[in-house]
């Protein structure tokens, strides 16, 4: 199998502080990987990377064979218009290019559309896969009635896909947060991904919930979309994932199938550190 | 079906099928809350439309002319703050920019109208992408201190330029003219003589703004505006959402600075005459307010800010010195009492509203026991229920 994302020597600085220390690991088509650290150990960093918020100081970030970040030239460097020109959306790709690419994501605090009910926070994430023009949307032409039938029944197979059963003209904040978490993951695949981000999934719900949950990421994989998570659940992930990459202090400390990383000392370390007593 | 697919961009992963069909909303005047709304707008025109015929004096023609124009500046200014969130104090500098390009092109240069209306929306456009461009990286606080400060740039400029008529302004604009018939001639319909060009003016800026309102209503519907809203509510989120947060932005700063430029151009054709006094700050912060305090995003709430706010203070006048007072007393009883504007864009008509089912309390019977937690197999189905709720 290909890889359909790979992340080389991935290095990301807040001054001082380095948030995620060389990391190197790659996803393959239609499988199911686990992220999984210590809090603070650099994963939703390496996400932001990945997805295109950071601009990482160094490394490489490949997806579907396109480069994610790009090289500064020097000069701009030197005179310190870096920053200038990657706010103005020069020498890098922006999230949203990431997206049309097909790499979707969700965010560890969700962060759905408060304001917009939850058709409306599906069929807005079909935005660059729809066809409407300026001028159509002021005419309503026959081709903007189309487009707008196409992108809520869309929507609403991807509402019925994920197991939403509620009223969708509800506003996203009148919805259980188990609810919520769903109609997020309906946005992510609403832009029609080839890789799906998921960062805590599984945070804040209950046992069913995460039982759902795990059921519809499989279904999810099904759809021959290759799935990356973050997640504290040691049970949920041991079950979930193909493979498990381990990050701790930014760095990767193992990769591999969920019964190799469960036994890896170094992993053992990092969550339970060591035994002193054993040692003396 | 298959138009429908065609509609959308090839994408390799297209939804499955919804697993049932919803079914067909109602479409009654009373029944829906969008035939509800478009009754009422049909109504609320008629009545302006009637107006004239009741009473057709240059004080009223010239107040409801001027509170229409409100109408389509505070649809505007709707688009950028109501839409997009995007806090802008110096609105009123695309009135001017309006108000000025259309005054100068007739006067000076002696264009036809028609072409100075080109014109004008051509210079909108552009001082839009200028505003625009430079203030795409900066949030809220900061955002409102660059417009304020490009409202004031204008107004300067203005006061100052040869070409404006420095503080005196620009008077004698040419009315519309069709060959050897302008709107000065005057008319007289039904038996009632409209002498005054007010009246015409009153009747061009009715169409401008139903064109204004329904247009800006349909662009927050389609793509594009569910994009602006999806920037109000969350950036980063939109971002992800594949939607390109600087083209977003600078197209409602871009639909924005056209409306008030067509309301510019009405207002100088109306008036004949501008002068920099016109586009002071003050009148950035009456148009904000009046879309705040009709409700931020939603249509029938700005058009009632906006008459609230041209319309008070002259319904006030008998009040003489006192009338500013009773108008700062009203809005901050109304901003008490509706803190969300008075019109929501979330309101749902009182008897449309549904009751939310609540979920179902958690009991013993609901509870999992322990021993179950132990022992999960999360075997892979393809039933397409699976992902349904346990």
């Amino acid at each position: 199998m290909s890889a359909l994302l790979e992340v080389r020597d991935l290095r990301l600085q807040f001054g001082g502080v380095t948030a995620v220390d060389g990391l190197s690991f790659e996803v393959r088509e239609g499988e199911i990987l686990a992220v999984i650290g210590p809090n603070g150990a650099g994963k939703t960093s390496a996400f932001n990377c990945i997805s295109g918020f950071y601009l990482p100081t160094a490394g490489a970030v490949v997806f579907d064979g396109k480069a994610i970040v790009r090289a500064v030239p020097e000069l701009w460097r030197r005179l310190g218009l870096v920053n200038l020109l990657q706010s103005f959306g020069l020498y890098r790709v922006l999230p949203s290019r990431v997206t049309k690419w097909g790499m979707a994501r969700t965010f560890q605090n969700l962060r759905l559309f408060r304001e917009l009910s939850v058709l409306e926070n599906v069929t807005t994430a079909m935005h660059a896969n729809l066809r409407e023009g300026f001028w159509a949307t002021l005419l309503h032409t026959p081709g903007y009635r189309r487009a707008e039938a196409a992108c809520v029944r869309e929507a609403r197979g991807w509402l019925d896909f994920v197991g939403f059963e509620d009223d969708e003209q509800l506003y996203v904040t009148q919805l259980p947060y188990g609810e919520q978490r769903r109609v997020e993951i309906a946005r992510a695949l609403a832009t029609s991904p080839k890789l799906l981000l998921l960062d805590e999934p599984a945070a804040g719900l209950n046992f069913n919930e995460k039982q759902a949950l795990m059921r519809l990421i499989r279904k999810i994989r099904g759809l021959g979309v290759a799935v990356v998570l973050i997640e504290h659940d040691m049970g949920l992930v041991m079950e979930l994932a193909e493979r498990i990459v381990v990050l701790n202090y930014g760095k990767e400390i193992a990769d591999g199938a969920p019964e190799v990383v469960k036994r890896d000392p170094a992993v053992i370390e990092a969550y339970l550190g060591v035994d002193e007593s054993e040692d003396a | 079906m298959r138009d429908l697919d065609l509609a959308l961009k090839h994408v390799p992963l297209r939804a499955p099928a919804p697993l049932f069909e919803r079914p067909q909303p109602p479409k009654g005047v009373f029944t829906s809350q969008r035939g509800f709304m478009r009754a009422l707008g049909l109504l609320a025109v008629l009545l302006v439309a009637v107006l004239p015929f009741m009473d057709a004096s240059r004080y009223t023609m010239s107040i409801a002319t001027s509170a229409l124009i409100y109408v389509m500046l505070c649809m505007g200014l709707n688009v950028v703050v109501g839409y997009a969130g995007l806090l802008d104090l110096g609105y009123i500098a695309f009135f001017a920019v309006g108000a000025y390009v259309s005054g100068i092109f007739t006067t000076v240069l002696g264009w036809p109208m028609w072409a100075a209306l080109i014109a004008t929306i051509i210079a909108c456009i552009t001082a839009g992408i200028i505003i625009g461009a430079p203030t795409l990286r900066l949030r809220s606080d900061y955002l409102a201190i660059v417009t304020l400060g490009f409202g004031e740039i204008i107004r300067i400029t203005a006061n100052n330029l040869k070409i404006t008529g420095g503080p005196s302004g620009i008077h004698g604009i040419p009315s519309w003219s069709f060959g050897p018939w302008s709107f000065d001639d005057g008319f007289s319909l039904l038996g009632i003589d409209f002498p005054e060009r007010v009246v015409f003016y009153y009747f061009v800026a009715l169409v401008v703004i139903v064109v204004g309102v329904i247009g800006a209503g349909r662009l927050a519907k389609g793509r594009l505006g569910r994009a602006w809203k999806a920037v109000r509510d969350d950036e980063d989120a939109a971002e992800a959402m594949g939607i390109n947060t600087y083209i977003a932005k600078i197209s409602a700063y871009i639909i924005g600075a056209v409306w008030a430029g067509m309301a510019g151009q009405l207002m100088a054709t109306h008036l004949s005459a501008i002068s920099p006094n016109s586009f002071q700050f003050l009148y950035s912060a009456l148009i904000l307010m009046a879309v705040v305090l009709g409700g931020m995003g939603s249509t029938p709430g700005v058009i009632i800010g906006a008459l609230f706010v041209s319309l008070a203070p002259e319904l006030l006048r008998d009040f003489a010195e006192w009338r500013y007072l009773i108008f700062g007393v009203l809005l901050v009883v109304v901003m008490l009492f509706r803190p969300s504007g008075l019109w929501p864009a979330t309101a749902v008509l009182p008897w449309l509203r549904r009751s939310r089912p609540t979920p179902p309390a958690f009991t013993e019977a609901t509870a999992v026991p322990a021993s179950i937690m132990e022992s999960v197999d999360g075997t892979p189905t393809t039933d397409a229920h699976e992902g349904d709720r346990a």
